[in-house]
């Protein structure tokens, strides 16, 4: 009896031995050698990894003026298999979210998870919204963090500045160029919720803190931009063009203290622009410069030294048969001095100049002037223009090449090309970007000016400056250029417009004016480029519509940057439309 | 009588003394824990809603620079300016100062060149 009672002891003992190894061994198989397997299982249940968004850079102006910034904003999404009333539910998100009521009846039906209603909602709907829905005890709503990208000056800078995506991903101008400084890095933070979905706060695991986008200061001077704008716009009112463009730089730094395209585009309400105005013309449009490409022709004449600025070439009085084509000149000139060839915009003086250099010294000079190359500007989609070899040149291209026909150029290639001579000539690579900064002020990059090459000496830079000067007065094709107080340099262009279906439009023309001041320390270049003024043909050159936009945009643009006035004003010259007679207008 | 005394079993007080304290450390180790576990999620909710209210205040104030920045931008300036809340007063002919005198009546639209050496370049 009393064996058995110790053997059936001893049994149950077993037994319970045995189950608790076997317990224990399901543990330290559970604990340690599945650890790895059931804690992932267990974390993907209830571990989640929350995003953390950084924020966009803004883009400011010269002085800090804020041209794009984020105003916060929400993204409401449905998951239709939580959405417990359709019919409660479908009414107050139309109220809300401004949407016709079928449109997010028919979202929902289509009974995915993730259905986005809208984006960029304002943060006070948002927040009404989710009281209403918790209110109304529907389910199915949820909200994410989200930001709208603002430009607070509408239409001003609208190419320059571009825009971003629905991803806030930059896809025009600076947004775009800009793109790797611009967006921020993301961070995150792993999560655990309850059943609730609520967080659990003590449960957080690896955390990255996000990196905010970099701030972008432009050189864009959003002053002088304001009065080139209502240059513009007031050009645009007066001769109704196809398309005008205006860059104003400082020639020194290569700094573009604004750039103006017409037409143009509301920032805010991108959507509804067409892609005729979304385009940067300044950077993008190819054309033919004109009268205004014959700086290139005198300077790599003066510079090769096969003339000096008083040598005399005979301008055949109008009409010059070369290559078995006539050249002809607005108005019939005898001998006339290589200074006066560029005063009277003299196209025979051009081309015998260029002849005087040959093919090969004249297109070296060229594409030292920088066409047929991007500038580097950080603005994406530049294109280089068009510039042929003399090996595809025809017989009468090196006579047509010097008058600014046969060459397709940016208005940015012009401008920094009369920047190098108003820099004596230096090529600077032209800037649109001042700095990059932390939001705390920290400097990242900052941009400093860039000299490319000397294209001419010093020496040609002021013989073709002296006569540039003579431009801009009464001798020359420009004098509603002319700032009182100011010597201003500078040369007009008018070109034919060219038809796509090949030759030239009749009656149509690209007029333009590109100058500096103050001749002796050039503070300001400009380019003033109207394309098909609607205006009487007597009167649609470059000296008669781009000039006096110019002296109005240079004589504000002074006032603005206290220039001080170096000449004795001797009389007053009316800043409105200057109209000249058609023998000195080219 | 001597059965009932041998039944009779004396407590112990020190171990039971012993014992109580030890299940009353163990009880109040315990507590302690639940009331600090629990302090702990309070804690985390208390903290995520500092953060929830730090997120809105940085979203309002993001908004409110947003409306500063539009109410202060060039173009609403202008607008402003038009509909006559801003008046421009033009400068006074004593505050320019002239390199040369003006040599004679200017038009309208003329252009008006001034010197200020005091002003920064």
């Amino acid at each position: 009896m009393k064996w058995n009672s110790r053997i059936r002891c001893a049994l149950v003992c077993l037994a319970f031995t045995l189950l608790f190894s076997v317990f224990s061994f399901r543990l330290v198989h559970l604990q340690m050698i599945k650890h790895d397997e059931y804690a992932g299982l267990a974390a993907e249940k209830h571990v989640y990894k929350q995003t953390i968004h950084a924020d966009r850079g803004t883009i400011l102006d010269a002085n800090n003026e804020v041209l794009a910034h984020n105003v916060p904003g929400e993204i409401v999404i449905a998951d239709a298999t939580h959405v417990n009333n359709k019919e409660a539910l479908v009414p107050l998100l139309a109220e809300h979210l401004q949407l016709p009521a079928a449109e997010i009846a028919e979202k929902l039906s289509a009974g995915r998870r993730y259905i986005v209603l809208k984006r960029e909602v304002p943060q006070p709907a948002a927040v009404e919204l989710r009281q209403r829905l918790r209110e109304a005890s529907l389910r199915g709503i949820y909200f994410e963090r989200d930001s709208t990208r603002i430009y607070p000056n509408g239409s001003m800078l609208c190419h320059v500045l571009g825009f971003t995506d629905f991803d806030h991903k930059g896809i025009q101008g600076v947004e775009a160029s800009m793109e790797e400084y611009l967006h921020g890095q993301d961070g995150y933070r792993y999560i655990e919720h309850n059943r609730a979905g609520q967080e659990i706060v003590t449960y957080r695991g690896q955390e990255r803190a996000p990196r905010d986008g970099y701030r972008v200061q432009l050189t864009i001077d959003l002053n002088l931009q304001h009065i080139v704008e209502n240059e513009i716009d007031a050009a645009v009112r007066e001769y109704r063009p196809e398309k005008a463009t205006i860059i104003l730089m400082r020639p020194a730094t290569g700094e573009i203290l604004a750039m103006a395209n017409r037409p143009h585009f509301d920032l805010n309400q991108r959507t509804q622009a067409k892609p005729e105005q979304m385009k940067n013309r300044a950077i993008i449009d190819m054309m033919e410069p004109g009268s205004t490409f014959k700086i290139v022709t005198a300077a790599a004449a003066l510079n090769e030294k096969k003339v000096r600025p008083d040598t005399t070439i005979f301008c055949e009085n109008g009409v010059w048969n070369y290559g078995g084509r006539a050249l002809h000149d607005h108005h019939g000139y005898g001998a006339m001095s290589v200074q006066d060839i560029l005063i009277k915009s003299s196209n025979i003086g051009a081309a015998k100049l260029a002849i005087s250099l040959g093919e090969q010294k004249f297109y070296e000079y060229i594409r030292r002037f920088g066409f047929g190359e991007r500038t580097g500007v950080e603005l994406p989609g530049e294109i280089p223009g068009l510039i042929r070899s003399p090996q595809s040149w025809s017989k009468i291209s090196i006579t047509r090449i010097p008058m600014g026909h046969e060459v397709g150029v940016t208005p940015l290639q012009m401008t920094v090309a009369m920047a190098a001579i108003a820099n004596g000539g230096k090529l600077i690579t032209p800037r649109i970007v001042k700095s990059v900064t932390t939001a705390d002020g920290e400097m990242i990059s900052e941009f400093s000016p860039s000299v490319l090459r000397q294209v001419v000496s010093e020496q040609t830079a002021a013989q073709v400056s002296a006569a540039l000067r003579d431009v801009v007065s009464e001798r020359g094709t420009a004098k509603g250029a002319a700032v009182l107080g100011f010597s201003v340099c500078g040369k007009t262009g008018t070109a034919q417009k060219v038809d796509p279906k090949g030759g030239y439009t009749q009656g149509k023309y690209v007029v333009s004016f590109s100058g500096y001041m103050p001749a002796e320390q050039p503070e300001i270049v400009a380019l003033v480029v109207v394309d098909d003024a609607k205006t009487g043909s007597e009167l649609n050159y470059g000296g008669t519509v781009a000039a006096p936009i110019f002296a109005r945009i240079a004589e504000k643009a002074a006032r603005y940057l206290d220039l001080e006035p170096h000449e004795e004003p001797s009389k007053p010259v009316t800043a409105g439309k200057v109209a000249l007679t058609k023998a000195s207008s080219r | 009588m001597q059965r009932q005394r041998k039944q009779f079993n004396a407590i112990n007080a020190a171990s039971l003394a012993r014992w109580i304290v030890l299940t009353a450390f163990l009880a109040g180790t315990g507590l302690m824990y639940v009331y600090c576990s629990v302090q702990l999620y309070h804690l985390g909710d208390r903290k995520k809603a500092l953060e929830t209210e730090i997120v809105n205040m940085r979203a309002q104030n993001e908004v409110a620079n947003g409306q500063i920045a539009a109410l202060t931008s060039r173009s609403a300036l202008q607008r402003r300016l038009k509909e006559g809340y801003l008046k421009m007063i033009p400068i006074a002919e004593q505050s320019i100062v002239r390199l040369n005198a003006p040599t004679g009546t200017l038009g309208e639209d003329a252009v008006q060149p001034v010197s200020n050496q005091r002003a920064g370049r």
